[in-house]
């Protein structure tokens, strides 16, 4: 294995220094970077031409500057700009960001890809398989630039209009939503043609009685879950876990969950209207979280019997829920006093950079002004890679599902959902993994478009402005960025695969 | 029976969670959100550096916060003209010949920290831009950093290096000036026309010497300063130099420490800078001068992409915007309501010139073929279907040297003769001319930016009109255009964009003298040359101005070529803020910042 690796990194690196060189030589040669300065009628016009000309070693023609700028490389600076400005400090200051921008989109993808690729695979040939598969591949044909300004326009600009004078919902618009989510359910809940019908209508009339109440309660100007809401959807992530991990049957994970959500309720008072005011830093949350993680799983362990595992897991999944529905609720808390700010007025859902200016306020302030910056470019991004991932992953559970052992599963008589939980998904996740690592891998260098759309100054803009003016030394400090991570990816991904999947051998 | 039980458990932990709630007392229940309110201005390119003076922080970017939070002795408005800030110093010509100047700082004028501006901050000023003290024959770049673009840790210490705007003006000033209080008096070696826009107060000396001699009392600090400068003490000098040629070189709010680099003398000071986001300028407490700002903060926001910030200004995020001018960027902001566009000019204007020698056909040797050549120029259809569309007030420019609206300008237009022999395209009028030359079907190559679709359409029109006055109009088009100006042999005409970034007289001189830096096409007129000359020593604006007209005169007989239009600039603002008013030169939309005024009473 050892072997293996080397040689693929010896290769890897030789392939990363050809394209070097040939980028670096297409980006010198794709213009004059001392255009600026041509045109320019200053006094000191030779002098500043001069002093770029020196800085930027431009009297060496670029397949022997290359020479210059990768022995800077090897020593890890990438060199000045055009305007003299360190690449390096750039970089860093561009990876951050970039950071920020695609990791929660990433996360959420590849979550609800998986989800829905998962669903649409069980419901294969439904009318919810169909409309899910239209509509990924209609994201996916979609210019991201597009979508970016139509999100700008609907979500934000459009969606703001409508927040800023007294937002109700209009009439027609909960019954086409209430429609809408009736047809959902009722295409993935199966049964017979009656049993679809009741689906329909309570899916509809739920949906249009939690709109009404929305409505009519004010909800959209000032949104809360309340303990109701919170009591809720504690409890059914407890019913729901303990359903698809164990089995509602287990009445010990049942207990463990029902408590761990049990105690979460009882703490929503105390955590948001006293505790809730001590977090002030973004450790403090964190920290709670994983506090969350350790009681539930000690109340998994104690209340767990002799099958510990599943209970615990059960558990932990709950108590994270909870907790997270609390955190929700306590920025929804936040969300009158930030859209009525003087800095907001009325308008929050942001279409460009990553933070109101001069914004000052508590942790959930903050957060909740992140939200409305990283809303539409997530939006954007999830919009695209949510197709691959539901069709990786629906492809990849269908081909298990009519695997050999799958059937012998179901003759021995186990229940669909051990089949499908235990056996297939495991599985069926192999071939996920490894596409999660290569686009891992893309993420640095994949979000351009968006950045430049929704005024981010990460690598995307670092790459843009460097080809703008005609300036190697950005463009190649993010080729060899993006161009050094997909190699390091592409190898992980490798290795993952043989670590899961058995069959595989790297030599 | 199950759910009846957890429906009792959770009534049950509700009710222990009131209780456990009413046990502790609830920490106060204000707003969260911590209030005040702001202009937002969106600008293209982050600022990175506050010292606009060296070449490594010359820009646009930089210029413009330096412009709002600095007092100066004059500034460009709208027209654009030079105005005098009486309220910040005063300046007059005490002596012609020799040149010396004198200038003077108003009473109680000081910096944010409460340090008040004296000679002191002007000498440091004097040293640094004209470059004097600086060790002769010393080459910076071998002790340059190559990653960061700063000077390295074994810059020698006894070298004195002021990267300072050299070769603008200010070495003319030889000698050491001599300071008094608030006064400097600058004795000129030769008359320089344009000294009134090379002298200005900069960075604070009393930091500077700070920061480089660890003096802690600032007035200490200043007399350190001026002794080293007056007694050339390049031990002393050294440290300044570097201190300010590197410090104020900052892209993120400067740590605690360093908040003396904050200090300025301006309507403003950068109270918020987040790298690559943003930087906010709220209002200076200690500034003194007339022009105090109606605007409690002004934020600059950095937005790359004009669209975007089309966008940004419908959700209300920013409130006024200068994006490059499109198509696209001029239908979107059609679009808005509450939001007033404004069309302006910016100060780069195109124009074409004709290859007088080392051309690639020698057809433009004969002055009767440069005249039949500029006649069927469509001048007027270019700016009808090229610029119109963003500035629908455009007009075409007819002087080389004055720009529209600057003083001089509607003369020069009554008499170079640009507006009346080459107003309309006349076919018939250059073909005539040809045949009276002798010449039939001249080729003429044109040199234009390929990569650039509006001068592609300019090539296109011009080339179908000459096409019918019998020239044959080919092709030298090229992506590296920049880089084959002024190419013996390559070409027969060009047209690109000059950028004017001042008024100064002696600008024009590179462009037309022979042999001058950017005298691309091989122009030589020993009348033009005399003139200039005389130019560069007429200290009278009246004089200037003449010399000027005359100059323009000449260079039409000569059917140098000819200019065609102002860039268009576009800016818009919503109905939160009034009184914006973009000039063509730098700062453009900032020049009076302190007459824009919030409408919304709110915000205040």
């Amino acid at each position: 294995m050892a072997t293996f690796v080397i040689r693929r990194l010896i290769a890897s690196v030789f392939v990363l220094l050809a394209a070097t060189y040939i980028m670096y030589n297409l980006v010198a040669l794709s213009g004059d970077p001392l255009e600026d300065l041509r045109q320019s009628s200053a006094p000191n016009k030779e002098e500043l031409i001069e002093s770029r000309i020196r800085l930027l070693n431009l009297d060496v023609a670029p397949p022997l500057r290359y020479f210059i700028w990768f022995g800077n490389v090897i020593t890890g600076n990438f060199g000045v700009t055009v305007e003299g400005r360190s690449v390096n400090a750039l970089l860093e200051q561009a990876l951050g960001s970039t950071i920020q921008l695609v990791t929660i989109s990433t996360v959420v993808a590849i979550f609800l890809g998986l989800i829905v690729g998962i669903t649409t695979a069980l419901r294969q040939y439904s009318g919810y398989d169909y409309s899910v598969t239209f509509v990924s591949f209609l994201f996916f044909s979609l210019p991201i630039f597009w979508v970016a300004v139509l999100l700008k326009q609907f979500v934000a600009i459009g969606f703001n209009d409508f927040l800023e004078n007294d937002p109700q919902l209009p009439l027609l618009a909960v019954l086409a939503l209430a429609v809408v989510s009736g047809a959902l359910w009722a295409s993935i809940i199966p049964g017979s043609a009656r049993r679809k019908v009741v689906t329909f209508a309570i899916a509809a009339a739920a949906t249009a009685a939690i709109l009404t109440v929305m409505n009519v309660t004010g909800w959209f100007s000032s949104p809360a879950l309340t303990i109701g809401g919170v009591a809720i959807m504690g409890l059914g992530a407890a019913v729901g876990f303990t359903a698809l991990i164990t089995g509602l049957k287990n009445r010990r994970a049942l207990i463990a969950a029902v408590a761990v959500a049990g105690l979460g309720i009882a703490l929503y008072f105390p955590f948001q209207y006293n505790l809730s005011f001590y977090v002030t830093e973004w450790w403090m949350l964190l920290a709670l979280a994983v506090l969350t993680a350790l009681v539930s799983g000690a109340i998994g362990y104690f209340a767990g019997g002799h099958d510990r595992g599943p209970v615990i897991r059960v558990a932990v999944f709950t108590g994270i829920t909870t907790a997270f529905v609390i955190a929700l609720d306590r920025f929804m808390m936040v969300w009158d006093d930030y859209a009525t700010s003087g800095r907001i007025r009325g308008r929050p859902i942001a279409t460009i950079g990553a933070s109101t200016p001069n914004l000052e306020g508590s942790l959930w302030v903050q957060g909740v002004d992140i939200y409305t910056h990283l809303l539409l470019p997530t939006l954007a991004l999830i919009l695209i890679s949510f197709a691959t991932y539901t069709r990786y992953s629906r492809a990849s559970l269908l081909e298990v599902l009519n695997q050999d052992y799958i059937r012998t599963a179901r003759a021995k008589g186990l229940s669909e959902r051990t089949v499908v939980v235990r056996h297939a998904f495991r599985n069926a996740l192999i071939p996920i993994a490894t596409i999660v690592a290569f686009d891992i891998g893309g993420l640095i260098g994949g979000a351009v478009i968006t950045e430049r759309v929704f005024g981010w100054t990460g690598m995307g803009s670092l790459f843009q402005n460097g080809l703008q003016r005609v300036d190697p030394n950005p463009v190649m400090a993010f080729f060899v960025i993006v161009g050094g991570l997909a190699i390091l990816f592409n190898l992980i991904a490798d290795l993952v695969y043989a670590a899961l999947d058995p069959r595989i051998r790297v030599n | 029976m199950r759910i009846s039980r957890i429906g009792a458990a959770s009534a049950a932990t509700i009710a222990a969670s009131a209780l456990v709630l009413s046990a502790c007392a609830a920490p106060q229940q204000e707003s969260e959100v911590v209030e005040g309110s702001s202009i937002t201005v969106a600008w293209n390119q982050p600022f990175y550096s506050y010292n606009s003076n060296t070449s490594f922080g010359n820009a646009t970017a930089n210029a413009n916060i330096v412009y709002m939070t600095s007092g100066a002795f004059n500034y460009y408005d709208n027209t654009p003209e030079l105005q005098k800030d009486e309220s910040f110093g005063t300046y007059e010509v005490v002596s012609e010949d020799p040149l010396v100047v004198e200038y003077t700082i108003a009473d109680g004028v000081q910096w944010s920290d409460g340090t008040p501006v004296d000679a002191a901050d002007m000498l440091l000023a004097w040293a640094a831009n004209s470059g004097v003290p600086n060790t002769p024959d010393f080459d910076p770049t071998e002790f340059t950093d190559p990653v960061t673009g700063e000077f390295t840790e074994d810059y020698p210490t006894d070298v004195v290096f002021f990267d300072g705007a050299l070769g603008g003006g200010l070495e003319n000033v030889s000698q050491v000036p001599e300071i008094d209080g608030k006064t400097i008096t600058l004795e000129y070696d030769n008359i320089f026309v344009d000294w009134e826009l090379v002298f200005g107060v900069g960075l604070p000396a009393h930091v500077v010497a700070q920061r480089a001699l660890g003096i802690e009392d600032p007035q200490e600090a200043k007399d350190a300063l001026v002794e080293a400068i007056q007694n050339n003490d390049a031990e002393a000098l050294a440290p300044i130099s570097s201190v300010w040629n590197s410090d104020w070189n900052f892209s993120e709010m400067p740590s605690e420490e360093d908040a003396n680099l904050l200090v300025v003398n301006g309507p403003y000071v950068i109270s918020d800078f987040v790298a690559d986001q943003y930087i906010t300028l709220t209002a200076n407490e200690n500034y003194v001068g007339e022009n105090t700002p109606q605007i409690e903060e002004v934020t600059v926001r950095f937005i790359t992409d004009p669209l975007a910030a089309v966008q940004a200004l419908a959700n209300g995020e920013v409130d006024v915007i200068s994006p490059q001018a499109t198509a696209d960027v001029a239908d979107a902001l059609a679009e808005l309501d509450g939001v007033t566009v404004l069309n302006s000019v910016e100060g780069t204007y195109e124009h074409i010139d004709l290859q007088f020698d080392q051309s690639k056909s020698g057809t433009f040797s004969d002055p009767l073929v440069r005249e039949a050549f500029l006649k069927t120029i469509p001048r007027q259809q270019i700016v009808d279907t090229l610029i119109k569309p963003l500035n629908p007030e455009a007009e075409v420019r007819n002087s080389q040297l004055f720009v529209p609206g600057a003083p001089g300008y509607d003369d020069t237009v009554g008499g170079n003769g640009m507006a009346e022999n080459f107003g309309e395209v006349d076919i018939e009028g250059a073909a005539a001319l040809l045949a009276e030359a002798g010449v039939t079907s001249p080729e003429v190559c044109i040199l234009y930016a390929t990569n650039n679709p509006r001068r592609v359409n300019e090539f296109a029109l011009i080339q179908e009109s000459a096409n019918q006055a019998g020239f044959n109009v080919t092709d030298c088009g090229s992506d590296d255009w920049g880089g084959l100006l002024g190419t013996p042999g390559a070409y027969d005409a060009s047209f690109f964009g000059w950028q004017s970034t001042s008024l100064g007289v002696t600008n024009s001189s590179a462009t037309f003298r022979t042999g001058g830096i950017n005298n691309l096409n091989y122009y030589s007129n020993p009348a033009v040359d005399e003139l200039l000359t005389e130019l560069d020593t007429a200290l009278e604006p009246e004089r200037q101005i003449e010399i000027q007209l005359e100059i323009d005169r000449l260079l039409m007989d000569d059917a140098y070529g000819l200019t065609i239009f102002q860039f268009p600039g576009i800016t818009a603002y919503s109905d939160r803020v009034e009184g914006v008013s973009p000039g063509p030169l730098s700062p453009t939309i900032f020049w009076n910042i302190w007459d824009w005024t919030p409408t919304d009473s709110e915000s205040e």
